[in-house]
């Protein structure tokens, strides 16, 4: 018993305790440079290639639009759920979040992706969603599609042009198209 | 028809002492709990339907949302389980920064943990100051990876990010104020009187009852099961030469004791890592393919089991998830609240085995 009494007390009377008691002071509420908060624009041109609705692992979270002075990319509060992948798979260093950019140009990591479209013909209604929705080639050449009603079905012209935006899949009604995105990790070796 | 019980009372689902909701029964005569059941259900996610047909990008992020607590182990199985299937290797300096995450988060678990019970005992003086040394745990685990709890670090073929000399030096302090923190609560605990009464020889659980009801995680170690802790399997922790804590009590004193002696060893574990961290790249490249496995790690409250089968590009076909939880309730509830002097002694009993309803309902 006397022990732990005396640990008691012991604990009671620190004078570090006894400062505190005093001189109780809550921390400034400051958001630390390291915290990934929502990706914020950096300001610098988005392309329009997709990579950050490609990697986005929540949906509806991010959506890259076309406004008066080029695209950008947009986020979703209430969708984002502040993962950053979205900045480290942008090629041109459009959004930044907390210290991942810095991050990602100190140890020049990055994603490399390859896509798979695949068509469910028994599901697929040919409503034509996929085909309307793809932002892939819409400027002008009718060529550079990657998808086109054709002989009374979605046909997949060039698989190759495909972002993996999952556009298509999300516009879908039936969910018959599907693009398989195959993801790695990658590192460049340090020069 | 012959009365055999006084009262049923039940406990739960919504009980101040409760982090989740669960039910338990209790069958009494008088303030003496002969026989307890358990009732689950009130949390039922589906999360296991959701992963289906969902690419490893997405699964990782619901994976971690499992649970909320020990959210970086069900990352880090998840991820070294589509490794083994793919075949692809993790650069060992990844495979260390791996463990120090995994630890930190270990160690965040098991204070809370702690703060759970001691809450539970009414002993809101040493709850309070074990939430405090929490916020500087959670505040290395933010330093590292950017986020306190659903921290998405791992990825296959290595991890996010690197960590700087700064942070390492930054997360050697904030693990020197731990450790002299819970060096102090320990003692406070292990030589409190009233503690002590409400601790020991409460809920005790012999070796083979632990062995019979698989009771896994700190809940077996505090009964002499040393081989539970699937650690001593893992790679990384054999080249570390990893060694469990374990206790022969098998009361609701043991179980917190191995809890606040494993988050010092996860300290010098840590330690280890970032003191013995070779140089090199922390990815590797490496796609997922197709095929099957049944991967398991070491969870905060035990053994954490992933069956995966994935097709060609990599994408979930069929999973399940077993948590550690379930064994740890099933064995409590049989073996540990049976024939209990009082009512109360239940729900501190129930919550020193460190029970997570979200996992085990998914």
């Amino acid at each position: 018993m006397s022990e732990s009494i005396i640990w008691y007390l012991r604990e009671f009377l620190r004078t570090e305790w006894i400062r505190k008691f005093l001189l109780a002071k809550t921390d400034p509420l400051v958001t630390p440079p390291y915290f990934k908060d929502y990706p914020t624009l950096t300001g610098k041109e988005c392309t329009a290639c997709y990579q950050c609705m490609m990697i986005c692992p929540a949906p509806g979270a991010i959506a890259v639009l076309r406004h008066d002075d080029g695209w950008r990319p947009e986020i979703y509060p209430g969708h984002c759920i502040r993962c950053g992948l979205c900045v480290e798979a942008c090629p041109e260093d459009v959004l930044q979040s907390g210290r991942v950019l810095e991050a990602q140009h100190r140890d020049r990591t990055g994603f490399r992706a390859t896509f798979h479209l695949s068509i469910d013909r028994e599901i697929c209604m040919r409503c034509g969603n996929c085909c309307i929705s793809c932002p892939v080639g819409r400027e002008g050449e009718p060529d550079g599609a990657v998808l086109k009603i054709e002989k009374g079905g979605v046909q997949i012209l060039n698989s190759d042009l495909c972002t993996g935006c999952k556009t298509c899949e999300v516009n879908c009604p039936n969910r018959g198209i599907r693009v398989a995105r195959v993801v790695e990790g990658v590192q460049e070796a340090a020069a | 028809m012959k009365k055999t019980v006084d009262v049923s009372i039940p406990i739960g689902p919504m009980h101040p002492c409760w982090k989740e909701p669960i039910r338990l029964k209790c069958e009494t005569i008088g303030e003496r709990v002969l026989r307890t059941e358990v009732e689950l259900g009130y949390m039922k996610k589906g999360i296991e339907r959701i992963m289906r047909g969902r690419p490893w990008q997405e699964v990782m992020f619901l994976a971690e949302r499992i649970c909320g607590i020990c959210s970086v182990i069900h990352n880090m199985v998840f991820i070294e389980a589509m490794e083994g299937i793919s075949g692809i290797a993790v650069p060992p300096r990844a495979a260390y920064l791996r463990v120090v995450v995994n630890e930190l988060d270990r160690m965040e678990s098991h204070i809370l943990a702690n703060f759970s019970y001691c809450y539970t005992i009414e002993h809101e003086t040493l709850a309070m100051y074990l939430l405090n040394v929490r916020e500087i745990v959670l505040d290395q685990l933010e330093r590292i990876t950017g986020s306190r709890i659903n921290t998405a670090y791992m990825i296959p073929g290595g991890v996010r990010f690197d960590i700087t000399e700064e942070d390492a030096a930054a997360l050697l302090a904030g693990l020197a104020r731990v450790e002299e923190d819970v060096e102090r609560y320990t003692r406070m605990f292990a030589t409190s009187y009233l503690i002590a009464l409400r601790s020991r020889g409460v809920g005790t659980m012999t070796r083979e009852k632990a062995i019979e009801a698989h009771a896994v995680g700190p809940t077996g170690r505090a009964s002499n099961v040393p081989e539970c802790d699937l650690r001593l399997q893992h790679p990384t922790y054999q080249k570390l030469g990893f060694t469990p804590v374990c206790r022969t009590e098998g009361d609701n004193f043991a179980r917190n004791m191995v809890r606040f002696d494993e988050v010092m060893q996860s300290i010098s574990l840590i330690r280890q890592c970032i003191g013995q961290l070779p140089e090199g790249p922390i990815r590797g490249g490496g796609a997922c393919t197709a095929g099957e496995i049944t991967y398991q790690g070491e969870a905060p409250r035990g053994e954490l089991t992933y069956y995966i089968k994935s097709d060609e590009y990599g994408r979930i076909i069929d999973i399940t998830v077993r948590t550690p939880s379930i064994m740890n309730i099933e064995a409590c509830t049989h073996h540990m609240i049976n024939d209990v002097t009082s009512v109360a002694d239940v729900t501190s009993t129930f919550i020193s085995s460190d029970p997570c309803v979200a996992c085990t309902e998914r």
